[in-house]
C-alpha cells in the first residue's frame, strides 16, 4: 500500500508543481495561462531526449525548465498586445500547436509513437534505489525549493509590483512601472516550473507520447488551483491533493460501490471535474479555502 | 498540381469555413453583448447535432433535424443563462470563461453517459457529387451553403432591422449606458442566448450532416471557431464570418506546402500572424455596435 | 444497443465482483495466486476492456474449476487503464504493490503497455499485452512481456498479402496519425516495396476533422487502383462518404482495418457505398474447440458472441496459458519461474491440447504440450509475440462476407 500511495504522491506532486507555476502566473499576476500542458510537454521531451543521448539527470531538468521558459518567451511578449480573453485563447491554440509539432516531427520526436525506454530517474543518477523513491524525493525537493522561492518573491518588491498589476495595471502604470517586464518574467518563470515537472514526469512514467499531453490536464491544474484559492501558494498544495484524492479515489469507490460500470466512472468523472468548476466560480470564487477578499 | 486541384481545395476551405463561421458567430455574439467567449458553445452544438439524431428515429429529414437540432439548442442555451452565467455576470469575465469551459466538460459528460461514445449517423440517402468545371459540388455541400447563408442572413437581419436587435447593439455598445437609459437589459440577453445557441445548433447539425454525430464533435469545433472569432475581433459578426472562412481556406490551401497533419496549426499560425500586426483583430473594435 | 452494452457491462461487472467475492473465501484454505486483469475498460479501448476482462475471470473459472493450478486457486483482481499511460501507470502500481498479483495481463493500447512495462519488469512481474507497436518487442529486455495480437507489422504483411491475391498494381495508403495507423500503412508499404511494388501516392492525416476532401483529392489524383488504410471507425465512414459523393474513381477498392470496416460502417453508409471493400482482421482459432469452448462461455457470461471481441479471446489465452505455465513450474510458483515455462506449454512439437484440464493432465502425465490457444495457435516467437491468422473478407450487398484465411506462416 505504501509504495502505491507514493506513486500516487509522486503524480501528485508533479502537478502541484504545475498548479504552483500556473498560481504565480494567475494568482498573483492575472495572466490567463492555458497552455500548461503545452511547456509541460516541452520539459518531458527535452529532459527526456537530453538523458536518452547520454547527458545525466541534472542537465536534463535544466535544458527542461530553459526550453519550456524559452518556449513561452515570445508568446509571452505577445500577451502584453493583447486582452486578457484573447490570450486565454491563444493559448489554448499554442500548446496544440506545441502538440501538433512534437506528433509530426517524428525524426526528433518519435512522432505519435512517442519515446519509449527514458531512464527513470534512479537509473539516470545511476543509484540501485526504487525509481518511485528516488522521483518522490527529488520532486518533493523541487516542490519545496518552488514554495520557497515564491514565497520570497511574493515578499519582495517585485511581488507587490506584480500583485498591484493583478488588481490594477493602470495604476502600476501611472507609478511610473512598465507593467510589461514583470509580466513576462512571471510568465516565463511559471512556464519554467511546468518544464521542470514534465522533466519529472517523463523520468517517472519513462515513455512519453503526444497523447499524454492532451489539454485535459490543463484543466485539471486550473481546478487544483481555484480550488485551493488563486493567490495561495498553501491552497496549490491543497487543491492539487484534494484533486488527486478525487481522481484516484474513484478507483476504490468502485470496491464498495459495484453498481457504477468503468465506462460510467470516466463520465463522471469529467462531470464531476466540470460541475466543480461551475460552482466554485459561481459560490467560492475564493476556493475552498480562501476568505472573501483574497481574490 | 493543376488550377483544378486548387480550386476544390478552396471549395473544401470555404465549407468547412462556414461551419466554423456559424459556432464563430455565436461566440462572438455572447462575447459582444455578455462580454467572455464562450467555451461551451460547442459543446452545444453536439447537443445540437443529438438532438437531430432523436428526430431521424421518427423518420425525420434534413429539415426535421436542422429544426430540431437548433430548437433544442436554443433552449438550452437560453437554461444555461438562467441557470449560470446570469449569476455570473457581476463577477469577472474570467470567472464566465472558467465556468463555461466546466460546464462545456459536463454536458459532455452527461451525454457520454447516456449514449456512449459510439458514432452516429444521421440516416439520410448519400447522394453523388455534380460537377461545376473542374468543381465537384456535393449536394450536401450546397445544403450547408444555403443554411449557413440563412442563418447569417437572419442574424444580420435580427441586429439591424429589428428593435431588439438595435438594443442589443446598443448593450454591446455600453453595457452600463444601456441599462441607464432603460433597455431591458433581461430581454436583450434572452434573444441573445437564444440567438447565440441556435447558431450553435445549426452548426453542430450541418456538423453532424457531414460528418458523423459524436459528442467530441463540438468541443473539436471550438478551438477554430475561437480563433476565427479572434481573427474577425471579438464582437465583430461580419468579422466572425469572414475569420471562420479565411481560416478554413488557409487550413485547406496550405496542404500542397505543409502536408496534412500541419494544416491545423495554420489556422493558428495565421492568427498569431494576425494579432502581431493588429493585436486588436482584423477589425476595430467592437463592432455589433456598427 | 447501448442499453444492452450497458447492461451488459453492469452485469458482467456484478458478476466479477460476485466472483472475486467467492473466490476469495475458499481460497483461504488453499493457496491462491493473485493475477492483476489490467484493462481498457473505459476510454478509447472502451469497447473492448469489459469483455476482456470478463474473458480473464472466465478463465481463472475454468482453472479453478479443475482443481486449480499446481493446487493454487486463481485470484482475479481488476483495474481500468483507462486507455490512459498515467492513469495505467497508477493501476498496474496498485495492482503490483496494494493487491501483491504477481502477473498483470490485458493491456490494449501501445502507449498503456509501454508505460506499464517498466514497473511490472522492475517488480519482477510478467506483463500480457494486446497491443501492435514494435518497441514493445525491443524495450523488453528480460523476456518479462507477452503479445497476444498481431503486431502492426504483421497486418501490414496481411495487408501486402492480400493485395497482392487481387492483383492490385497501385495502391495507395492513407493513415490516421497515430502509431497503430502509421505501423499498417508502414507495415503494408515495406512488405508491398520488398515484393518490388510500389505506392503511387500516401497520405497521413490529423484526426477529428470536419472533412478529408483534401486529402483525399491527393490519394485520387495519383489514380490508384486500391487504398490501404491505416484508420478507425469515425474517419473511415467520412472519407468513404466523401469518396463516394465525388463520384470519382467509382471502381477504386478499399483494404481496411476489420476494426474500421465492420458492421457499423455498412449501418452508417448502406450497402452501395460500402459493396467491395475489403476488410482484414486478425482472427481468433475459431476451429479450435478451445475457441468453441471459450465463445460458449463468453457468450452465456455476456451475452455478446465472442466474435464481437477479438481481444477477449487473447485475455482467455493469457489466463489459460499462464495457468498451464504454473503447472508445468510446479511446485515452484514464483512469477519468474513460471514466466520461464510459457514457452514450454506452447512447444509445437508438443501434443496439442485445447483446454485447461485437458493440459493439466498431459502435464501430469509427464508430456510436453502445446497449447492452441482460443485466439490463435499461439506460437509464441523469440520476442514473445503471437502469430494469429488474418481473414480477407468483403462487403457484398451490406454482409461482411468472409472469403478466406490468410497465414503468414510461424517465422
Amino acid at each position: 500500500m505504501e509504495a502505491y500511495l507514493l506513486a500516487v504522491a509522486v503524480i501528485a506532486l508533479i502537478y502541484t508543481l504545475l498548479t504552483l507555476g500556473l498560481n504565480l502566473q494567475y494568482g498573483f499576476t492575472g495572466l490567463i495561462n492555458f497552455g500548461v500542458v503545452g511547456f509541460f510537454a516541452i520539459g518531458a521531451y527535452t529532459s527526456g531526449l537530453t538523458v536518452l543521448a547520454g547527458w545525466p539527470l541534472p542537465v536534463g531538468l535544466l535544458l527542461a525548465a530553459l526550453a519550456a521558459a524559452l518556449a513561452s518567451w515570445p508568446v509571452g511578449l505577445l500577451s502584453l498586445r493583447l486582452r486578457i480573453e484573447y490570450f486565454a485563447i491563444v493559448m489554448l491554440g499554442y500548446a496544440e500547436t506545441i502538440r501538433l509539432v512534437v506528433t509530426s516531427e517524428s525524426w526528433l520526436t518519435g512522432g505519435v509513437r512517442g519515446i519509449a525506454g527514458i531512464p527513470s530517474t534512479s537509473a539516470a543518477l545511476g543509484l540501485q534505489a526504487d525509481p518511485t523513491l528516488v522521483t518522490f524525493a527529488i520532486t518533493l525537493a523541487a516542490v519545496v525549493a518552488v514554495i520557497l522561492v515564491t514565497r520570497h518573491l511574493i515578499a519582495s518588491p517585485f511581488g507587490r509590483v506584480i500583485r498591484a498589476i493583478r488588481d490594477d495595471e493602470d495604476a502600476v502604470r501611472a507609478l511610473g512601472k512598465h507593467p510589461g517586464r514583470f509580466k513576462v518574467t512571471v510568465f516565463v518563470l511559471g512556464n519554467a516550473v511546468a518544464g521542470l515537472a514534465g522533466a519529472l514526469y517523463a523520468h517517472y512514467i519513462t515513455y512519453i507520447s503526444p497523447d499524454q499531453f492532451v489539454s485535459l490536464l490543463t484543466f485539471y491544474i486550473w481546478v487544483a488551483m481555484i480550488m485551493g484559492g488563486a493567490g495561495r501558494i498553501g491552497g496549490a498544495v491543497v487543491g492539487t491533493v484534494v484533486l488527486m484524492v478525487f481522481v484516484e479515489g474513484s478507483r476504490f469507490v468502485r470496491d464498495v460501490m459495484p453498481g457504477v460500470a468503468e465506462v460510467e466512472m470516466s463520465s463522471i468523472r469529467l462531470g464531476v471535474i466540470g460541475l466543480a468548476l461551475m460552482l466554485l466560480m459561481r459560490f467560492r470564487p475564493q476556493g475552498i479555502l480562501g476568505t472573501k477578499g483574497n481574490p | 498540381m493543376g488550377s483544378a486541384y486548387l480550386i476544390n481545395l478552396a471549395f473544401n476551405g470555404v465549407i468547412l469555413g462556414l461551419i466554423v463561421a456559424l459556432a464563430a458567430l455565436s461566440i462572438t455574439l455572447v462575447f459582444g453583448i455578455a462580454r467572455f467567449p464562450n467555451a461551451a458553445t460547442g459543446d452545444v452544438a453536439t447537443v445540437g447535432a443529438f438532438a437531430g439524431l432523436a428526430v431521424t428515429a421518427t423518420g425525420g429529414g434534413t429539415a426535421a433535424i436542422l429544426g430540431f437540432g437548433v430548437l433544442t439548442a436554443a433552449g438550452l442555451s437560453l437554461l444555461f443563462y438562467l441557470i449560470l452565467f446570469r449569476g455570473l455576470a457581476d463577477k469577472p469575465p474570467v470567472a464566465s470563461l472558467i465556468a463555461s469551459i466546466g460546464l462545456a466538460f459536463f454536458v459532455r459528460a452527461v451525454l457520454t453517459f447516456f449514449v456512449g461514445h459510439n458514432q452516429q449517423v444521421y440516416p439520410l440517402p448519400i447522394v453523388r457529387a455534380v460537377p461545376f468545371g473542374p468543381l465537384r459540388v456535393q449536394p450536401t455541400d450546397l445544403q450547408v451553403i444555403a443554411v449557413a447563408v440563412l442563418a447569417l442572413a437572419a442574424v444580420f437581419a435580427l441586429l439591424h432591422l429589428t428593435a431588439i436587435g438595435r438594443r442589443m447593439r446598443a448593450v454591446a455598445d455600453n453595457p452600463d449606458l444601456a441599462r441607464a437609459s432603460g433597455i431591458a437589459a433581461t430581454r436583450v440577453l434572452v434573444v441573445m442566448w437564444l440567438c447565440a445557441g441556435a447558431l450553435a445548433g445549426v452548426s453542430g447539425t450541418l456538423l453532424g450532416i457531414k460528418t458523423v454525430v459524436s459528442p467530441e464533435m463540438g468541443w473539436d469545433l471550438l478551438m477554430p471557431a475561437f480563433a476565427a472569432t479572434i481573427l474577425g475581433t471579438i464582437g465583430n459578426p461580419v468579422g466572425a464570418v469572414l475569420g471562420g472562412l479565411l481560416i478554413g481556406l488557409a487550413q485547406e490551401l496550405s496542404t500542397p506546402i505543409v502536408g496534412f497533419t500541419y494544416k491545423i496549426g495554420v489556422g493558428f499560425l495565421v492568427l498569431l500572424l494576425m494579432l502581431l500586426v493588429r493585436p486588436q483583430g482584423l477589425f476595430a473594435g467592437n463592432a455589433l455596435v456598427r | 444497443m447501448y442499453r444492452a452494452i450497458r447492461t451488459a457491462a453492469l452485469a458482467s461487472l456484478l458478476t466479477s465482483v460476485a466472483a472475486v467475492a467467492v473466490t476469495v473465501p475458499a481460497a483461504a484454505a488453499d493457496k491462491t495466486f493473485s493475477v492483476g486483469a489490467l484493462n481498457p475498460v473505459s476510454g478509447a479501448g472502451g469497447t473492448y476492456g469489459t469483455g476482456m476482462q470478463k474473458a480473464i475471470i472466465l478463465a481463472a473459472e475454468e482453472i479453478n474449476a479443475a482443481g486449480g493450478a499446481c493446487g493454487t486457486r486463481i485470484a482475479v483482481v481488476a483495474e481500468d487503464t483507462q486507455t490512459s499511460p498515467e492513469a495505467a501507470v497508477l493501476a498496474a502500481k496498485k495492482l503490483v504493490e496494494v493487491n501483491k498479483v504477481q502477473v498483470v495481463m490485458g493491456t490494449w493500447s501501445s502507449g498503456v503497455t509501454l508505460a506499464v512495462m517498466p514497473i511490472t519488469t522492475a517488480a519482477g512481474v510478467p506483463l500480457m499485452n494486446t497491443s501492435g507497436a514494435p518497441a514493445i518487442s525491443t524495450e523488453d529486455k528480460e523476456d518479462l512481456v507477452w503479445r497476444f495480437q498481431a503486431t502492426n507489422g504483421r497486418f501490414g504483411q496481411a495487408f501486402s498479402e492480400i493485395a497482392a491475391l487481387r492483383g492490385f498494381q497501385r495502391p495507395a495508403t492513407m493513415a490516421y496519425n497515430n502509431a497503430s495507423g502509421l505501423g499498417n500503412t508502414e507495415g503494408f508499404e515495406q512488405a508491398w516495396t520488398a515484393r518490388g511494388g510500389r505506392l503511387v501516392s500516401k497520405v497521413v492525416y490529423e484526426p477529428k476533422q470536419a472533412s478529408y476532401r483534401s486529402e483525399l483529392q491527393q490519394i485520387l489524383a495519383a489514380n490508384p487502383d486500391v487504398v490501404v488504410m491505416g484508420s478507425y471507425l469515425p474517419d473511415t465512414t467520412i472519407i468513404l462518404r466523401e469518396w463516394f459523393q465525388s463520384g470519382e474513381n467509382p471502381d477504386l477498392k478499399w483494404i481496411i482495418p476489420g476494426w474500421a470496416a465492420n458492421e457499423k460502417l455498412v449501418e452508417a453508409l448502406g450497402p452501395e457505398v460500402t459493396a467491395g471493400i475489403i476488410a482484414v482482421d486478425s482472427i481468433s482459432n475459431e476451429n479450435a474447440p478451445s475457441y468453441a469452448r471459450f465463445g460458449e462461455a463468453y457468450a452465456r457470461a455476456t451475452g455478446e458472441p465472442a466474435g464481437a471481441n477479438v481481444y477477449a479471446a487473447m485475455t482467455y489465452d493469457m489466463m489459460i496459458l499462464w495457468g498451464l505455465a504454473m503447472q508445468a513450474s510446479c511446485p515452484d510458483l514464483a512469477p519468474r519461474a513460471i514466466n520461464a515455462r510459457l514457452r514450454a506449454v506452447d512447444d509445437p512439437t508438443g501434443e496439442a491440447v485445447y483446454g485447461f484440464a485437458e493440459g493439466k493432465a498431459a502435464l501430469e502425465a509427464g508430456k510436453t504440450i502445446n497449447y492452441e490457444g482460443a485466439s490463435s495457435q499461439l506460437a509464441l516467437d523469440e520476442y514473445g509475440d503471437v502469430t494469429p491468422d488474418f481473414s480477407l473478407s468483403v462487403i457484398t450487398d451490406g454482409k461482411i462476407v468472409r472469403e478466406r484465411v490468410v497465414s503468414l506462416g510461424v517465422k
